[in-house]
């Protein structure tokens, strides 16, 4: 019953309420702003919700990316730019429904299956969490490392971009968040003797350059594209075209939440995934693919709704992050002095169960601004980017500033921000980094803890890693995404391919 | 000022962990340099990193920054030797395609705000900002210009210091005693 209540929070508090819909609402337009993504408008906003209660916090955050991450989709289908990462998938057949004037039709059947899809994702994150959690009380502190460096190699595998790179991104980030002081022996890491990096490099900072600043920079290459108008005739689809699409929707769903339950791994890769599986099963697509198919809609959009549930249970049940995402809003839980894991499920169900019924909420206000409100859309799209990129530029120092009230944070954004800048240019992914600098505390502390319990002998270090069927299991995966990404490897593969 | 901005291929610059960015079998402007910087960077790290508590355990507190370092080192000169390899592309330049005058000129920009934030304030500060980077962005009037960066800044003002209650520098403004004027004006209006 508890459970129930604490599902039921939102409802119950008007002032939830209003700020799940207010996130959602401001998430669609941030989602749909090509230049605005919800990693970026969520790092932003979790200096300014700090000094806030942390449910109205979380209400606000969970809006904003569930609103988010289906707002892309509007841009994506209206002006063939994907507003967010998630939706570059959605653009490949949206965009040509819409020279064919069918925008309402294609935008009408986005909405609803990103609404099937968030569903599916929340009720998968209700039934697994609770058993994952369990689960999870009995790994050992290896295994967590374990998790952490999957999570981590997960990223820079499943991405288009080269592993070696997604690795380094990985270990930088691991590495940013070593400077300061060793928190068990008190002892300088990585801060050169310059006293004012013992206190750490502020993850909000790091943030909020890689994401925010770097992304405004980017933009200054496209800052004289025009806005482009659409007109758009009816938006909800019909019953029909749902009830023809439910078999394709519930498998890109079930993909979608999987892919996001994997550390790391967000609503973008779940999307792209789902659009590849789709033009594999679909024998006899609406259009061919590419071309209009609204299969290419149902697909992606699914899957990178579903995501969203599927982030929560890494991030709920073991304090990893899902995606970008979730890794800054286990940040804002830890400022509100939460600690996301095993035992926060043991401890405190009740916020687990906020969760869960914000994420219902905000899915439901999903729909709604997602089948009204188009006029309104089309005009706030519309804010020219030479206005838009100084006012992200200004959030972004106002954020990184208000976390301390620190000018350090300030520049260590604006450092960062250049790095981000020119990791993009090169191949560099840069959810590695982010995940690195959110798991390295977890990864030092648990390569400690086991090494510690094993009298610092490495053979018994790995002895307890073959006889333990889990960690054997995450070790193998290790070496698994690890030897996929090789050259030799990728040759074996070809040969293979050849002989058969 | 954007006319100097060359339009390339946008799928080079990345935008998610899905489409990082690059190009897979070219190298471009600039690229083996900053591949450079990160191996040198990432040798000074490792250096730094043995200093913190050398091989004396391994549990001790420079083991992981050691064995991360490591990590980078080898992952950036594996990538190092990838870029050698690759022939560089040919349309592309620094000055057009990856530090064009634009961003050169808002990273001083921002440079600049920080440097001014504390002694100026940040109503004056933010002002400067928008203004300059509004006016060489739109290339509209002076009246444009300041209608949406003033504009913009009271809404930036009144949501993140009266709502969200973020404190930032007050400088030479006189903030908090024009906060408590408004204040006293209301209550005696009340």
């Amino acid at each position: 019953m508890d459970a129930f209540m604490a599902f039921l929070t939102v409802f119950t508090q008007p002032e939830l309420l209003l700020l799940v819909g207010l996130g959602t609402f401001a998430g669609v337009y941030v989602g749909a702003i090509p230049g605005l993504s919800v990693t970026m408008a969520v790092s932003i906003l979790i200096s300014f919700t700090f000094s806030w209660d942390v449910l109205p916090a979380i209400s606000l955050m969970i809006g904003i990316y569930m609103g988010g991450v289906y707002g892309g989709s509007r841009t994506a289908i209206l002006l063939n730019i994907p507003g967010a990462p998630s939706a570059i998938a959605t653009a490949m057949d949206g965009y040509p429904m819409a020279q064919r004037g069918e925008a309402g039709e294609a935008i009408g059947t986005t909405t609803v299956m990103s609404f099937f899809g968030g569903l599916v994702g929340i009720v998968v994150l209700a039934l697994l969490a609770p058993v994952v959690s369990d689960f999870a009380l009995t790994f050992q502190p290896r295994d967590y490392m374990l998790i952490a460096i999957l999570g981590i190699l997960l990223v820079g595998s499943l991405s288009s971009g080269s592993l070696v790179k997604g690795i380094f991104a990985g270990a930088f980030g691991i590495a940013i968040g070593a400077v300061g002081m060793d928190p068990l022996t008190f002892t300088e890491r990585f801060t050169f003797d310059i006293p004012l990096m013992r206190g750490g490099i502020n993850f909000i900072a790091v943030m909020i350059g890689m994401f925010g600043v770097s992304e405004a920079l980017m933009q200054l290459h496209h800052v004289d594209t025009p806005a482009i108008r659409q007109k758009i005739s009816r938006i909800v689809p019909s019953f029909g075209t749902i009830r023809k699409h439910l078999p394709l929707s519930l498998q890109t769903s079930t993909l979608g939440v999987l892919i996001g339950a994997l550390p790391g791994t967000g609503g973008d890769i779940a999307a792209l995934m789902a659009y590849d599986h789709a033009k594999r099963v679909t024998k006899k697509p609406s259009r061919p693919f590419g071309e209009g198919a609204i299969e290419g809609l149902v697909a992606p959009e699914t899957a990178n709704n579903a995501a969203v549930g599927g982030a929560f249970i890494p991030m709920m049940t073991l304090g990893i992050p899902g995606d970008a995402v979730t890794a800054i809003m286990i940040g804002a839980l830890f400022i509100h002095g939460l600690n996301p894991g095993p035992m926060l499920m043991v401890e405190q169900p009740d916020m687990f169960w906020f969760v869960v019924g914000a994420l219902v909420t905000a899915n439901f206000f999903m729909l709604l601004f997602g089948l009204t409100g188009i006029k309104l859309f089309t005009r706030i799209v519309e804010m020219p980017r030479p206005v838009l990129i100084p006012l992200i530029l200004l959030l972004s120092i106002v954020g990184a500033y208000a976390v301390n009230t620190s000018i350090t944070d300030v520049y260590w954004m604006l450092g960062f921000g250049i790095v981000g800048y020119f990791m993009r240019h090169y191949g560099y992914p840069l959810g590695p980094v982010i995940l690195g600098v959110i798991l390295s505390r977890l990864l030092d502390d648990n390569w400690r803890r086991a090494i510690i319990s094993e009298r610092e002998d490495l053979g018994r270090f790995f002895h307890g890693i073959v006889t333990s069927p889990l960690s054997l299991t995450l070790l193998v995966a290790v070496i698994l995404i690890f030897v996929s990404q090789t050259p030799l490897w990728t040759r074996f593969r070809k040969k293979e391919t050849t002989a058969k | 000022m954007q006319d100097n901005v060359h339009h390339h291929d946008p799928a080079r610059d990345g935008s998610s962990d899905a489409t990082p960015g690059g190009m897979p079998d070219k190298r471009r402007p600039g690229e083996l340099t900053f591949t450079v910087l990160l191996v040198v960077f990432s040798g000074a790290l490792l250096w730094n990193a043995y200093g913190i508590s050398g091989f004396e355990a391994l549990s001790g507190a420079g083991s992981v920054p050691m064995a991360t370092a490591a990590v980078m080192l080898v992952s950036a000169l594996v990538v190092l030797w990838q870029t050698a390899k690759r022939a560089r592309t040919e349309d592309e330049t620094v000055m057009q395609d990856i530090t064009p005058p634009l961003v050169i000129i808002f990273a001083l920009f921002l440079v600049a705000y920080g440097i001014l934030l504390r002694p100026l304030g940040f109503l004056p500060t933010s002002a400067l900002f928008l203004i300059a980077s509004i006016k060489l962005l739109s290339k509209r009037g002076w009246g444009f210009t300041l209608a949406v960066s003033l504009g913009s800044l009271i809404l930036i003002y009144l949501v993140f210091r009266i709502v969200f209650t973020v404190l930032m520098p007050a400088g030479i403004v006189p903030e908090a005693e024009m906060l408590q004027l408004f204040r006293n004006l209301f209550s005696g209006g009340a």
